[in-house]
């Protein structure tokens, strides 16, 4: 089972759907004792990193994801998900995050940019990854944001796109990953990505 | 006058086609990839690695969609004798099949030991069809793009069996799938959907003649592409054996004649000498070759000799006189599909008129081209059963009841 955690807000609907596509068998996660029959778990997101860091918190969800963490199986944070996977954000305030990679979510800065960052835009891997296989270089993914990441540890950003500069799309670590793009909206490589992950035993 | 390809002599109605700076079209380009920069002992040993991967787990193991024509024989006849497989033949049977043909498929499926499927949709919802395709997208053949790429997914799924081997890779012809992407190509959903259906799923094709043709909504399912998530969950596979070994026509027809006994056939408005071997499954074929040629101004000849003039085996005179002497003129099995369909001769130009691909101009005027010698054999819709079965719309009296 490709658990989909629900915290009331974003577009689980539409991850579900690409998972159930794949030939997979997802199962909406939204209390604390879910967890235990997932062999994976993605973290939607399409919000305000300010709102969705308490409303984990109200629904008991905060340790449940940490201890999955914990426990190997593989994680997937998509958009807002994967910037809830940080340490810190200073969306709306200054709140911390889940802490399973190490770094801080920022605004997006730069001289005459216009955010949002909409559209698509090329990945640009700087490591393997499972999660990238039979995805050549250049595809294009689709974004919708105006923070991203930044990672403390180089070696955990997995893959960059060009928005004023290099921009975190894809980090990662050890059974942990996430990406800043919209997997279930990038048509054939992002639908690609998303089955590379439900198929992944969480090893590097 | 059309702009055609200094190498190769396609026009520029050609689909997919792009010319560079000197000239030369994108096809030429991308088989010039095909013979320099493909790693094929690499591909070779990918195809290995991929049919151990599903050797002995289900009850075949691969379906082989088959035809009979040359590649899909040859197909069948290589993985067979190169890789020791036992397939499922799985045949779409569009409902012209030649009788050389089916003694061809005789003599294979005899020769090699094989299990067969074959599967042929209803007649009087194939008329109407080719009439509705015909008429939407000047090309009749809907039914037979579509069911020939689904119903052998439909059968892997009835029997489970997730590897599937089609032949002929689509880049020796086209650029939907470029040999220079160094891809293998994969006969999938959005192939489907990209170059097969002709933009007309099955589910818009029943909308589209819903109004008067009584049909019951499964009638379809062997021209719609099975669901995705159950494709996926099979872990299906479904590749051109051309992207892991280099396709050559030439040598492969050699090979099944040899070994198999495989015969060519006479193709209206085909060099009967030079190329006996194409297309020789489908008692339409010089209908639709016919069609091609009043839409975009070449036919089968020119697309046979850009394939020999890219390989050098045949002089540019040669293949100019070819297509002067054969292509573009009018089949005799024209009457009959008119027959099928429902059509006068003066209708049929009309409807096709309204498709042709500019700069071309077409002349609706062209000679016969020679009867083939199974003329007599192919089938003529009897006086009474002329054109699709339509329903006659009753005139809904809406004023009291």
């Amino acid at each position: 089972m490709i658990g989909v955690l629900n915290i009331g807000m974003g577009n689980m609907r539409s991850v579900e759907n690409a998972v159930h596509q794949l030939g997979f068998d997802p199962l909406v996660v939204d209390q604390q004792d879910g967890f235990d029959d997932l062999t994976h778990l993605i973290l939607p997101g399409v919000g305000n990193f300010s709102a969705a860091m308490p409303e984990i918190g109200t629904r008991r969800l905060k340790q449940p994801i940490l201890d999955f963490a914990a426990s190997g199986r593989p994680l997937l944070g998509t958009c807002l998900g994967m910037q809830l996977l940080m340490g810190m954000s200073d969306e709306g305030g200054v709140h911390a995050g889940l802490g399973l990679i190490a770094g801080k979510v920022g605004r997006l800065q730069g001289e005459g940019l216009r955010v949002p960052h909409v559209g698509w835009n090329i990945l640009n891997m700087a490591r393997p990854h499972p999660i990238f296989q039979g995805i050549k270089k250049g595809r294009d993914f689709y974004f919708v944001h105006s923070y991203a990441a930044v990672c403390e540890q180089e070696e955990d950003l997995l893959a960059s796109t060009e928005f004023g500069g290099p921009v975190a799309a894809v980090v990662g670590r050890a059974n942990v990953v996430g990406v800043q793009f919209h997997p279930e909206k990038s048509q054939v490589n992002g639908l690609r990505m998303i089955e590379n992950f439900c198929n992944w035993d969480g090893k590097c | 006058m059309l702009k055609h390809c200094t190498a190769c002599n396609l026009p520029e109605t050609y689909e997919t086609i792009e010319f560079d700076e000197s000239g030369v079209c994108n096809i030429c380009r991308q088989k010039e990839f095909k013979d320099q920069a493909i790693d094929w002992a690499g591909r070779l040993e990918q195809l290995g690695m991929l049919i151990e991967e599903y050797r002995g787990k289900y009850d075949y193991d691969c379906i082989v969609p088959f035809s009979g024509g040359k590649d899909s024989t040859f197909t069948l006849h290589y993985l067979m004798k190169e890789f020791k497989i036992k397939p499922l033949v799985v045949q779409f049977n569009h409902g012209f099949m030649r009788q050389g043909l089916l003694k061809n498929n005789e003599r294979t499926f005899r020769k090699l030991g094989v299990d067969v499927v074959s599967f042929r949709p209803n007649w009087q919802l194939v008329k109407r069809l080719m009439l509705e395709a015909l008429v939407r997208k000047g090309d009749f053949c809907w039914h037979c793009h579509t069911g020939i790429y689904s119903y052998p997914m439909h059968v892997a799924l009835q029997h489970k069996v997730p590897l599937l081997f089609w032949g002929e890779p689509s880049s020796e012809y086209t650029a939907y799938y470029d040999y220079r992407d160094d891809e293998i190509e994969e006969v999938d959903e959005e192939k489907f959907n990209r170059s097969t259906n002709l933009g007309i799923t099955a589910e818009d094709m029943a909308g589209m003649i819903s109004g008067d043709f009584d049909f019951d909504p499964r009638d379809f399912r062997p021209f719609s592409y099975p669901p995705m998530r159950e494709l996926k969950k099979l872990k299906y596979r479904s590749v051109c054996l051309g992207s892991y070994i280099p396709w050559d026509v030439k040598k492969q027809v050699k090979l099944i004649q040899d070994e198999l006994g495989w015969q060519g056939d006479q193709v209206e408005g085909i060099p009967w000498s030079e190329y006996p071997y194409e297309k020789i499954e489908c008692h339409l074929q010089g209908v639709r070759d016919y069609i091609k040629y009043l839409k975009r101004g070449y036919g089968r000849v020119t697309q046979m000799t850009a394939l020999d003039l890219r390989n050098g085996r045949i002089s540019p005179e040669k293949a100019r006189r070819l297509i002067d002497d054969h292509e573009g003129r009018k089949p005799h099995s024209l009457p009959i599909f008119l027959d099928y369909v429902g059509l006068t001769e003066e209708e049929f130009n009309q409807i096709v008129a309204k498709t042709v691909v500019p700069p071309y101009q077409p002349d609706f005027n062209a000679k016969y081209s020679p009867q083939t010698s199974d003329f007599e054999n192919w089938y003529r819709e009897p006086e009474g059963n002329i054109g699709p079965r339509r329903r006659v719309v009753p005139i809904v009296n809406s004023g009291g009841r």
